[in-house]
């Protein structure tokens, strides 16, 4: 059964090598299988990437909502090449905006500890983020509100996403690839913020509203 | 018309039980008839809360398993008449009760009684979610420091998880002097962070410890700024409309000592 179904690590994530001869159906089930098992690779939030020729696209689509239902995303191109880390995030980054744009995924409340939001395009919060909730966004995020949780801008590689809010105290915070947590002795906020990557580095810098 | 409000705060130690047992004693001595219902299975307190202890005969678990009707399991508070009990039982688990089986019981319940309170235990799991089950009011409660603020952040979210809108919120062990000093969370944190309707700011009183010895709740004390406190939770319960209370000055001499260490 397990033969079916063979994941590879990747850079990036996880690979799914998919035996050709067998028939649609007992690849989902094992996949399934996998899922279910609770194996330690599908960690939530992971990107699988499946060789394109293999599926077509109603099978596609299946594989994707039962990806999505155990909390990963689902791809079908494959980063070129692992060393070329570089390139193949250039890459996505010039994907990023092209693609058309995704509708704002808009939260009409607080978000509470043990909360989270995640998608791929952006987010904007009418409420605070208190300690312990969680936003992972492709795009930017805006909080319209005290921001105290942990947040992730462009969780998907968008170098260029920001996150903006009226008291941003986040626990951490994340933009792209990079990570930063505020000095552990920070004043409160008085003015509303923003966070973008200038030269390497999340920088924040306050601004009207 | 009976309320059924649920008592919850997540973390443990912070005193859902001491309030489940005030806030029964004073809508009691208002003339209400009162239900108390502990759903804390096999770390009951709140019978010795209320000195009760050993007046118990059934218990809650033997109730919703149908072995007895519930008017067999109340125990009748020694001093006011319209306060009842329904403890639960120490010696099985949290698993021995399930939320249809709460409901199911609060329904019956119903006609008996102006107020059922429920005690619930700490923690988000099956036991917090029978305990919230029937309850048309959650009364959250808290203390001025993070790790119970967070926590009650936490159990708000899965309050409103689980469809309850009708949230209050007590502070309790409120420390005046700390607060003043900068040590302690204030309320405008607290309100910030939590963001709903504050009912009762309840100080840090010795009363209540030794109240919970002798098994009679704070609120019949009259020199308690604590039961004070409680009495004011109990009018806003019942609509009124009161101010909070002032944390009492310190006087001069109490001063003056301070600065010869004295106290």
């Amino acid at each position: 059964m397990s033969d079916i179904v063979k994941i590879r690590g990747l850079k990036s994530g996880l690979q799914l090598l998919i035996d050709k001869n067998s028939s649609f159906d007992a690849v989902k089930s094992a996949i399934e299988e996998k899922l279910v098992a609770g194996d330690k690779f599908f960690i939530r939030g992971t990107t699988v990437f499946v060789d394109k020729q293999i599926f077509n696209e109603t099978q596609v689509e299946e594989l994707r909502t039962l990806f999505r239902r155990h909390g990963m995303l689902f791809s079908l191109n494959l980063p070129k090449v692992n060393q070329q880390v570089s390139r193949v995030q250039e890459n996505s980054v010039s994907k990023v905006e092209k693609e058309p744009a995704k509708p704002t995924v808009v939260v009409n409340k607080t978000l509470r500890g043990g909360q989270e939001v995640r998608t791929e395009s952006s987010v904007l919060v009418f409420g605070n983020v208190n300690p312990g909730a969680q936003i992972i966004a492709g795009g930017s995020i805006d909080v319209r509100g005290s921001c105290r949780g942990t947040v992730h801008a462009g969780a998907f590689g968008d170098q260029t996403a920001c996150i903006v809010a009226d008291k941003l105290r986040p626990i951490q915070i994340r933009i792209a690839d990079l990570i930063a947590r505020p000095p552990d002795n920070m004043k409160k906020a008085v003015q509303a913020e923003r966070a973008s990557i200038k030269n390497g580095y999340i920088v924040f810098e306050p601004i009207l509203r | 018309m009976c309320e059924i409000i649920t008592i919850t705060s997540g973390k443990g130690g912070v005193g859902k039980t001491t309030t489940t047992a005030n806030i029964g004693v004073g809508l009691a001595m208002r003339g209400n008839r009162v239900a108390l219902i502990d759903t804390d299975t096999g770390l009951r307190n709140l019978d010795l809360l209320l000195g009760l202890e050993n007046r118990i005969m059934y218990d809650l678990v033997d109730v919703t398993s149908g072995r007895v009707p519930y008017k067999k399991a109340l125990v009748r508070h020694k001093r006011f008449d319209s306060l009842y009990l329904l403890p639960t039982s120490q010696i099985r688990d949290k698993s021995a009760v399930n939320p249809e089986q709460l409901v199911q019981l609060c329904n019956e319940m119903k006609s008996d009684f102006e107020f059922i309170i429920i005690d619930c235990p700490a923690g988000i799991e099956q036991g917090f979610k029978t305990a919230i089950a029937a309850a048309d009011c959650a009364i959250v409660v808290t203390m001025p420091e993070i790790a119970a603020v967070r926590d009650a952040d936490k159990i708000i979210g899965e309050l409103g998880r689980a469809d309850k809108e009708n949230i209050k919120l007590i502070v309790n062990r409120i420390r005046a002097q700390m607060v003043e000093k900068g040590d302690m969370l204030d309320m405008a944190d607290i309100n910030e962070i939590l963001s709903i309707e504050c009912i009762g700011q309840v100080p840090d009183d010795e009363f209540v410890v030794t109240s919970t010895n002798k098994g009679e709740p704070a609120i019949t004390m009259k020199d308690s700024l604590a039961g004070q406190a409680y009495k004011n939770i109990v009018g806003r319960i019942c609509g009124e409309s009161i101010p909070f209370l002032k944390p009492p000055k310190e006087g001069f001499f109490t001063r003056l000592k301070r600065l010869f260490g004295m106290l």
